[in-house]
C-alpha cells in the first residue's frame, strides 16, 4: 500500500467541499494536552503524558500486529526524551483526528508506513518535552538551559552532580515555551536508534497477559455468532427461531445484515445452537462464481479490453516488430486469504445512548463508521478500544466483523463478545484479489528493447471506499455516507490521486529498457477483496521477476547478469542484489539435488533482493535457505527488521507452496488449516537476513519480505527442473 | 453438569455442557485468557495446555474427558510471579511478533524440556512443528529453545503435577 492510493481522500475535499464547510468540525484538538494538577499528569503534546511519580506513558497510534510498532515507535521518543525505551508505558490510542496517519488521512496502520511516517513527528515530540524539562530546571536553578543535559529521565546540572528527576519538573515545565525549532540529537549522540533494543510487548506476550480482543472481559457479557450467506451477498429471509431459542444457554435470535445471530450465555451455548440453524436464504443477489469462471472472465477481458495506459515509454508494438524473437507468458495468480491466527472477533456494549467497542482492528475510525452504519447511533456516540490484534496483515483494516459486533449489541442490554470461527474466518474473508498477467518481452541478441505488461483483475479501493470516506468525515450526515464513498471514487484521478492496488510494482518497473509499456484491464468478479500483506506488489512481484527469468534463459544469459545490466541508473537496486548474490555464492553449483533462483523487487520504498535454494523431496517441494539483502534506510531496531523480513518471506513462501482460496458456484472451499495450509517449523527453510547500513531515511519492512520470495522459489524451480510454472500456488 | 478440575493447583468446579471443550472452560469460566482459540480443531496449537503433564489441543477436548484431571496453563507454568526458563528466553530473543500462538508454542516446549531437558534441533523441530505461527518465528522459537536446553544445568523443570 502506498500513499498516494489513500492519500486521495485528504485531496478530496474539494469535491465534496461545500458539505464539508457547511458543518461545524467537532472533533478537533479533541485531545487535551498540558498540565493537571489533580492527578498530576503533565501531557506535552498528544503522545506523551509524564506524572509527578516519574511515569512516562506513551500513546501509540499504530496498531501492534506483530510488525513491532510497539517497540519502534516507542524507541523513537525514548530516544529523544533520553530514556531507556522499556522504562515508558504505553498505551493504545482512542479514535481522534490526531493521531491519523498523515499519509492517509485516516486513523489506519498499514502499507509499511508506521515508522516511516512516525520518524519525525514522534522525535520531535521527545525532543520538545525533553527541552521543556530542561528549561524548567535551568530555571529553578538559575543556569542557563544551554548547560544543561539530560540522562535517564533526570536533567542534569551543569555542575554534573546535581539532577532532578523528569517527574519534579512537570509542573513547572509546562509553563516553559519553546521558540523556533529543538534540534534533534545527531545520529552520533544515539543510544538505543539502530541498536538490537529487547522488545517491550515479549514480556506480556510470553506470560500470556497481553490483551488481545479476543480476551476482552466485561461484567454480564454474553456470546453472539453469527451464520453468514454461504455464498457471498445472499441475506437471510427467515430461520427456525422457536428451536434455537429453545436451546440451552440461547437468549436471543434474530436476522441481521450480516447474517442470523445467536446468542448465548456462553460462547459454546451459541455454537452448539448454531449447529440446529437452519437458515432460508436469498441468493438472487448472491456470488455464484467458480474459480475457473473468474480466470475465464479475465481472460476475456484481456483479451477485448487492451486496458487503461499505466505507463508508456518508446513504442513496444515496434519494439515487438523488429525484435528477433518474442516471448509471451501468461501468470494466474489465486485468491488468497489471510489468516491471521487470532479469528475475526469484536465486542461491543451498547449503554446510556452509546456504544464501546473493543477490537483487534487496524483502524478505528472506520471501525466508528462501521458500527454506526448498523445501529442508529453516530460515529461521535461510539468508542473504539483497540486491543493487540493476534496479527493482521490487512485483513482487520475491513470492519465487517465491527459491524456484527455493533448490529448485535444494539439490540441487547448487555455486552456481547461475537467469535468467529477458523471455519467462518476462512470462509467470510475479504480477500487478496485473483490476479491474472500477460507479459510480453522483445528481446535482440540478448538485449531487452521491449516490456509490455498487462494486469488484469479488480481494485482494492472499490471495496474500501465505502467506510474509508466516511472515517474522514465523521461528522458528516450518516444519510451522505454513501455519497461520500462514490465521491471519493469519482474523483479518482481527477481531484485526487489514483488507486493504485492492482499496478503497483508493475509501473516501477526498474530496468532500463527502450520500450517499456504497462496496462491495467480492470474487470471485478464481485469476490469480496482488500488489502494482504504487500497487496499489489504479492502478484506484481511474480510476474515481473519470472517473466524477467524467463527472458534470461531464452537470450542464454545469467540471470544475474541479465538483471545488472539493465540497472546501471538504479544503484540501491544493484547493491542488493550484489551482495545477496554473494551472499548465496551465486555462479557456484547449488548442493546436488538443489537450484538457486533469485529475485529483486522494491515495494513500499524498500530494496529487497532474494535467493532462493530449493529441491524437491519426496514429491513435495523443499525450499533449504533463503539468502535476503534490504535497504530499508535507517534501521531503528535492527531485530525487528530481521523479523519482519523473515517472517515476511515465510509469508510469500506459504502463499507459493499452498496458497489457494477456490469457489464452487460462489461458496469458498477451503476451511481451516487442513486445507489452507501454513508453513509449518520442519518445513521452514534457513532464512539469512543481511541489512544494508544506510543513513536514508526509514521506510516499511512489514511487507517488502513477501513479493521477491514467490518468483524466487519459482525460478530456482525452473533452474532445478527445466519447466516453468505460471500459475501459483507451485507443484513439485 | 458440574466437573471438578485442578487448573495451576487450584481446584475449581464448573458447572457447563459436557462437551464444551477444555478450552472454553479454561478461558471464561475459570478466566485465565493466555490460552488462545485459534482453530477449534487441534490443527494449530494455540490452545495448548498441559493435562496430567501430557500435551493437550484444549479446544477439542471436551471437558467431560478430563473431569478431575491437573491441568497447567501458561499462567500456571511457573510459580510465584517467577518467569519459567523458557519465557525468559522468549524475552531475550524477542521471539513474540503478534504473539497470538506464543502461549501454545512454550506450552509444548515446556513439555519436551520436561522429557528431555537437552534436546536436538531435530528433536525440538519435531516437538515443535505442530504448533503454527502466521508471524514466521520458528527460527527465534528453536533459538530460545536451545538458549534453555544449553543451560539445561540451570534449568529445573516445573512442577507438572504438584
Amino acid at each position: 500500500m502506498t500513499m498516494n492510493r489513500r492519500d486521495f481522500l485528504k485531496v478530496s475535499t474539494g469535491a465534496s467541499g461545500s458539505l464539508i464547510l457547511a458543518v461545524s468540525i467537532p472533533g478537533c484538538a479533541s485531545v487535551q494536552t498540558g498540565y493537571q494538577p489533580e492527578t498530576g499528569e503533565w501531557k506535552p503534546d498528544i503522545w506523551l503524558e509524564l506524572t509527578r511519580d516519574d511515569e512516562i506513558i506513551f500513546t501509540l497510534a499504530r496498531v501492534e500486529m506483530g510488525q513491532g510498532t510497539y517497540t519502534g515507535l516507542t524507541t523513537l521518543v525514548a530516544e529523544e526524551l533520553d530514556v531507556e525505551p522499556g522504562k515508558i508505558k504505553v498505551k493504545f490510542a482512542p479514535v481522534a483526528p490526531e493521531y491519523r496517519n498523515p499519509l492517509f488521512g485516516l486513523q489506519l496502520t498499514g502499507g509499511s508506513t508506521s515508522l516511516a511516517s512516525s520518524w519525525e513527528p514522534l522525535r520531535v515530540a521527545g525532543a520538545q518535552a525533553r527541552q521543556m524539562l530542561i528549561m524548567a530546571a535551568a530555571r529553578v536553578w538559575e543556569v542557563d538551559a544551554d548547560q544543561c543535559t539530560t540522562q535517564d529521565g533526570r536533567v542534569v546540572h551543569p555542575n554534573g552532580v546535581d539532577s532532578l528527576r523528569y517527574g519534579q519538573l512537570v509542573e513547572l515545565a509546562d509553563r516553559e515555551v519553546i521558540r523556533g525549532k529543538v534540534p534533534l540529537k545527531p545520529r552520533s549522540e544515539w543510544k538505543y536508534i539502530g541498536r538490537k533494543g529487547g522488545k517491550l510487548d515479549a514480556r506480556a506476550k510470553a506470560t500470556g497477559t497481553a490483551v488481545y480482543g479476543m480476551d476482552v472481559e466485561l461484567p454480564g457479557m454474553v456470546y453472539a455468532v453469527m451464520t453468514r450467506s454461504p455464498r457471498y451477498g445472499g441475506k437471510a429471509s427467515r430461520f427456525n427461531r422457536d428451536e434455537v431459542l429453545g436451546m440451552p444457554g440461547v437468549t436471543d435470535a434474530f436476522i441481521t445484515e450480516r447474517g442470523v445471530a445467536l446468542v448465548a450465555q456462553r460462547y459454546w451455548q451459541a455454537r452448539k445452537a448454531q449447529q440446529k440453524l437452519q437458515v432460508e436464504w436469498d441468493f438472487s443477489e448472491a456470488l455464484d462464481t467458480d474459480t475457473e469462471a473468474v480466470f475465464e472472465g479475465y481472460r476475456k477481458a484481456a483479451s477485448e479490453n487492451s486496458g487503461v495506459k499505466e505507463r508508456s515509454e518508446g513504442n513496444v508494438d515496434k519494439a515487438a516488430d523488429r525484435a528477433k524473437q518474442v516471448v509471451e507468458a501468461e501468470y494466474e495468480q489465486p485468491y488468497l486469504a489471510h489468516a491471521t491466527m487470532e479469528p475475526m472477533n469484536a465486542t461491543a456494549w451498547y449503554r446510556d445512548g452509546g456504544m464501546d467497542v473493543w477490537a483487534p482492528t487496524q483502524a478505528p475510525d472506520l471501525g466508528r463508521i462501521a458500527a454506526a452504519r448498523h445501529t442508529d447511533l453516530s460515529p461521535g456516540k461510539i468508542n473504539i478500544h483497540t486491543t493487540f490484534l493476534g496479527g493482521g496483515f490487512g485483513r482487520r483494516l475491513t470492519q465487517d466483523y465491527i459491524e456484527e459486533a455493533a448490529a448485535v449489541a444494539y439490540q441487547l442490554k448487555v455486552p456481547v463478545k461475537l467469535i468467529w470461527s477458523r471455519e467462518e474466518d476462512t470462509r467470510h474473508g475479504f480477500l487478496r484479489p485473483a490476479m491474472l498477467h500477460r507479459m510480453k518481452g522483445s528481446l535482440n541478441d540478448g538485449e531487452l528493447t521491449g516490456w509490455h505488461h498487462q494486469i488484469v483483475g479488480p481494485q482494492v479501493l472499490d471495496w474500501y471506499v465505502r467506510n474509508a470516506a466516511p472515517a474522514q468525515y465523521p461528522w458528516a450526515p450518516k444519510f451522505l455516507y454513501d455519497t461520500l464513498g462514490r465521491v471519493g471514487l469519482m474523483a479518482e484521478g481527477i481531484a485526487t490521486p489514483k488507486d493504485i492496488s492492482a499496478i503497483e510494482g508493475a509501473i516501477e518497473y526498474p530496468y532500463q529498457v527502450p520500450n517499456v509499456s504497462v496496462r491495467h484491464t480492470h474487470t471485478d468478479p464481485g469476490v469480496p477483496i482488500t488489502w494482504w500483506r504487500s497487496v499489489g506488489y504479492s502478484h506484481n512481484g511474480f510476474a515481473v521477476e519470472t517473466f524477467m527469468d524467463e527472458l534470461a534463459h531464452e537470450s542464454g544469459e545469467d540471470p544475474l547478469q541479465f538483471r545488472l545490466k539493465m540497472l546501471d541508473g538504479e544503484p540501491r537496486h544493484r547493491e542488493v542484489l550484489e551482495r545477496a548474490a554473494r551472499l548465496a555464492d551465486w555462479g557456484q553449483p547449488a548442493p546436488e539435488g538443489r537450484a538457486r533462483g533469485l529475485a529483486l523487487f522494491k515495494s513500499f520504498g524498500t530494496y529487497v533482493a532474494q535467493v532462493v535454494e530449493a529441491g524437491i523431496e519426496n514429491g513435495e517441494i523443499r525450499v533449504y535457505k533463503v539468502i535476503c539483502s534490504v535497504d530499508c534506510g535507517q534501521v531503528v531496531n535492527p531485530r525487528i527488521v530481521e523479523d519482519q523480513i523473515e517472517g515476511g518471506i515465510l509469508f510469500g513462501l506459504t502463499a507459493a507452496l499452498y496458497g489457494e482460496i477456490n469457489f464452487d458456484n460462489g461458496e469458498i472451499r477451503q476451511s481451516n488449516f487442513h486445507d489452507y495450509r501454513l508453513m509449518q517449523m520442519h518445513q521452514t527453510p534457513e532464512v539469512v537476513v543481511d541489512i544494508v547500513d544506510s543513513e536514508a531515511d526509514p521506510t516499511g519492512v512489514g511487507e517488502p519480505g513477501v513479493p521477491p520470495v514467490i518468483p524466487a522459489l519459482g525460478n530456482a524451480l525452473f533452474a532445478l527442473t527445466g519447466k516453468r510454472q505460471r500459475r501459483l500456488p507451485l507443484t513439485a | 453438569m458440574a466437573f471438578s478440575l485442578t487448573i495451576n493447583g487450584q481446584r475449581h468446579t464448573v458447572d457447563v455442557d459436557s462437551d464444551t471443550p477444555l478450552l472454553w472452560v479454561i478461558r471464561d469460566e475459570v478466566g485465565l485468557k493466555g490460552t488462545k482459540f485459534g482453530c477449534g480443531a487441534g490443527l494449530c496449537g494455540a490452545c495448548t495446555v498441559h493435562v496430567n503433564g501430557q500435551p493437550a489441543r484444549s479446544c477439542s477436548t471436551p471437558v467431560a474427558s478430563v473431569d478431575g484431571a491437573s491441568v497447567t496453563t501458561i499462567e500456571g507454568l511457573s510459580e510465584d510471579g517467577q518467569l519459567h526458563p523458557l519465557q525468559q528466553a522468549w524475552i531475550d530473543q524477542g521471539v513474540p511478533q503478534c504473539g497470538y500462538c506464543q502461549s501454545g508454542q512454550i506450552m509444548t516446549a515446556a513439555h519436551l524440556l520436561n522429557n528431555n531437558p537437552s534436546p536436538s534441533r531435530q528433536d525440538i523441530v519435531t516437538a515443535m512443528t505442530g504448533n503454527l505461527c502466521r508471524c514466521g518465528t520458528y527460527s527465534r522459537i528453536v533459538a530460545a529453545v536451545e538458549a534453555v536446553a544449553g543451560s539445561v544445568g540451570h534449568y529445573q523443570p516445573a512442577g507438572e503435577d504438584a
